[in-house]
């Protein structure tokens, strides 16, 4: 009985998407607002990647919303693991001489190509959620070859918060400058396709690049520890 | 900064969002520095966002403020609109705010503090984006921060109920979650904005058949979190087993900002009139449902977390009605049951400590134990249930004048159920007051009276019931004006896009 309400109920959610889908028309150009965006974006964000103008200049603020749910999610989670005693130490296996070598050749590789997605993020595809993540994959990988290793939880602490503040500061400075806009985009925009353009946008995916990586970082740690 | 945040003679709206979440950012750097200021930061930052809500409040009654973000004009930007309606709830987000947090200084004592703080302001500052916001997107941002701290600050104390509540809570907020999401992704799909004013312009234009299943979906996914039957089995085992300081938060402000999201979906967005009669239903059967389960309770918090339900259907059935009698009337109830439910938990949270149990029956002898905090639980339980001079007599007997002035013979039936509810509601109430004062206890016990900072917070909440109650101008000009907000939209889109 109850599943075949769950069916039902599935299937009734279903059709309410598929009807609304099958009145949306794709291909055309239709909004007002995403041809805005692809026609004016770079000019009045200096940001070649129209995606990143969109995500740090236009909507800037869902990005900030966006970092904070991480940050609730982290913290979150360190305060749910926090109320369990901590079980035993299980013995661990070190790895074999190949995987654990491997693993520390392939670290500051990982990261410079992580902080390489992030600094870039203005100019090609990607940005700073993608390389934090990046960032925080060349963690997961030392923490699952070379046992034992473990992050500074103090360091990973200070990088997130300095992350969130200077997100938030650079807003209140553009507030500041500009009398009454937030986030507003107040360094010279620069000349397109450089790396050193689109003013304020850099300095965000580079703050967020940062916090993303110790953010799930921190939460590998967390869980590392939960599973010795 | 502050004086660069002046806006049109006022501080800029967006610091109420902004400040706060600097803040919870900073915490863990803060705490670096001495983990004893910690507790300090919510109390000082909500004194804050009061002031400046306060400041606002004046201006915005002339004309709502217009904040656009970035720089861009909307719809290309996030805008926020701060009119009545946002700065009323974010004055009340931060007296609420403040006044928990001075409870918190002396209540949380046990588990990771620093964590508590920092979700504790990011709850609060995710409330007051939801109500400030003009942008359908964002709004679903703040709302995922605001049920995310939720859940967790659900299993702070870390027991097996506490855990099971909030994994309970999770799955259902999250499916919530992704109704609203799909809602607002099928609304862009086609109209091709996230901007409300010119989602709300643009549905006009629209036959509302299209525009109807992803209302259905955003306001089911609202509903879970706005607590309307049958949406809200969640919400009984979350509230309970929170500490008591998140009850009162997450009673007195989570579910009524779900419940603002709701109305300002239909209201402005979709400017729906016809169908609010199944609004009217659901509320009455919200609240007599509510209170009938709050009637059977044992238990204190469960107890309080019925009667949330109770009052969240009393709301959304004058909500629904729609004349603007009766949404200011729902707005008074809002304001009434923050102030009132947040005394109560309060209350109740140091009776359990010294009673050491959430059982009713363990409550007796309060009045002569901790006589100051039976007192400011008697004066919640009276003002919920609706006697003069509290606030909840204004704001139910404007409800209930409202609903008369339609004038149609269904109406004076559901005013009936409605009474019934508030005569179910007086009964536990009282139920409890008689344990509370009249049942002898069996050994007798040393008064023992919460600490003074308990006890603040709770004598500034009686004194707002009491000076709302005998003198309901004081808010009743404000509520006006941000119920004609609520109702009309044209004005509201008018203000957003000139």
């Amino acid at each position: 009985m109850r599943s075949i309400i769950s069916i039902l109920l599935l299937a009734f959610i279903a059709w309410g998407i598929v009807t609304v889908i099958g009145e949306i028309p794709f291909g055309t150009e239709k909004s007002r607002v995403g041809g805005h965006y692809v026609d004016q974006g770079r000019e009045e964000t200096g940001a070649s990647n129209i995606v990143t103008s969109v995500v740090l200049n236009y909507r800037g603020f869902d990005t900030l919303g966006e970092v904070t749910v991480l940050f609730v999610a982290a913290i979150g989670l360190g305060a749910a693991l926090a109320t369990r005693r901590k079980k035993e130490k299980r013995e661990i296996e070190p790895a074999s001489l190949v995987l654990y070598t491997g693993c520390r050749f392939l670290f500051p590789l990982i990261l410079l190509f992580g902080g390489y997605i992030f600094i870039h993020g203005h100019l090609t595809p990607g940005g700073g959620f993608q390389g934090g993540a990046i960032v925080a994959s060349a963690f997961i990988l030392v923490y699952l070859g070379c046992r034992g290793r473990r992050i500074s939880e103090t360091v990973s602490k200070t990088i997130e918060s300095l992350g969130g503040l200077v997100f938030v500061v650079v807003g209140l400075v553009g507030l500041a400058v500009g009398g009454h806009y937030f986030l507003l985009n107040f360094l010279p925009k620069g000349e397109l396709n450089t790396l050193f353009s689109a003013g304020i946008i850099p300095i965000l995916y580079i703050a967020i690049g940062f916090k993303v990586g110790s953010e799930l970082a921190g939460v590998i740690d967390h869980l590392m520890e939960e599973s010795e | 900064m502050d004086d660069a945040g002046l806006f049109s003679g006022g501080p800029n709206p967006i610091l109420l969002v902004v400040v706060p979440l600097g803040f919870a950012f900073a915490l863990p750097l803060i705490g670096f520095v001495s983990k004893k200021i910690l507790k300090y930061i919510p109390v000082g930052v909500f004194m804050f966002n009061l002031v400046v809500a306060l400041r606002l409040l004046p201006l915005v009654l002339k004309q709502p403020i217009l904040v656009e973000i970035g720089g861009f004009s909307p719809p290309f930007c996030i805008n926020l609109v701060a009119g009545p309606v946002g700065i009323l709830f974010s004055a009340l987000i931060a007296l609420a705010g403040l006044l928990v947090a001075v409870y918190t200084l002396v209540y949380i004592k046990e588990g990771p503090e620093e964590k508590y703080h920092i979700l504790y302001l990011l709850l609060l500052t995710a409330a007051t984006g939801v109500v400030l916001t003009g942008d359908i997107f964002n709004l679903f941002v703040f709302f995922e921060i605001l049920c995310i701290s939720s859940y967790t600050l659900v299993a702070y104390v870390g027991n097996r109920a506490g855990i099971e509540s909030s994994v309970k809570y999770l799955i259902q907020g999250a499916v919530g979650s992704s109704l609203l999401l799909i809602g607002i992704g099928l609304l862009y799909g086609l109209f091709g904005t996230l901007n409300m004013a010119d989602l709300a312009r643009q549905i006009v234009s629209v036959g509302s058949s299209s525009a109807f299943i992803p209302m259905a979906f955003m306001i089911t996914g609202l509903g879970i979190e706005a607590a309307i039957f049958p949406l809200n089995s969640w919400l009984p085992d979350a509230h309970s087993s929170a500490p008591s300081s998140v009850s009162a938060i997450l009673s007195g402000i989570a579910i009524e900002v779900g419940l603002y999201a709701v109305v300002r979906i239909l209201f402005t967005l979709f400017g729906l009139s016809s169908f609010f009669l199944f609004f009217v239903f659901l509320g009455v059967l919200t609240l007599l449902i509510g209170e009938m389960c709050a009637f059977s309770q044992n238990n204190i918090k469960r107890m309080l977390a019925y009667s949330s339900i109770g009052q969240i259907g009393l709301i959304l059935f004058a909500f629904a009605i729609a004349t603007a009698y009766a949404v200011t009337g729902g707005l008074f109830q809002m304001i009434s049951h923050t102030l009132g439910k947040g005394l109560l938990f309060l209350a109740a949270g140091y009776m359990i400590v010294r009673s050491g149990s959430m059982e009713i029956s363990s409550l007796k002898g309060m009045g002569k134990r901790m006589p100051l905090t039976a007192l400011a639980f008697t004066i919640g339980a009276f003002s919920l249930v609706g006697l003069p001079p509290f606030i909840g007599f204004p704001s139910k007997f404007l409800i209930i004048r409202s609903a008369l002035a339609e004038e149609a013979l269904i109406f004076n039936i559901l005013i009936g159920l409605i009474l019934l509810g508030t005569v179910i509601e007086g009964a536990y109430f009282f139920r409890v007051v008689q344990v509370i004062y009249f049942q002898k206890e069996n050994e007798h016990q040393k008064r023992h009276e919460a600490p003074v900072a308990a006890l603040i917070p709770m004598f500034l909440f009686m004194i707002a019931i009491v000076a709302i109650g005998i003198y309901p101008k004081l808010v009743t000009g404000i509520l006006d004006s941000a119920a004609s907000e609520l109702l009309d939209r044209v004005d509201y889109i008018r203000s957003v896009i000139q």
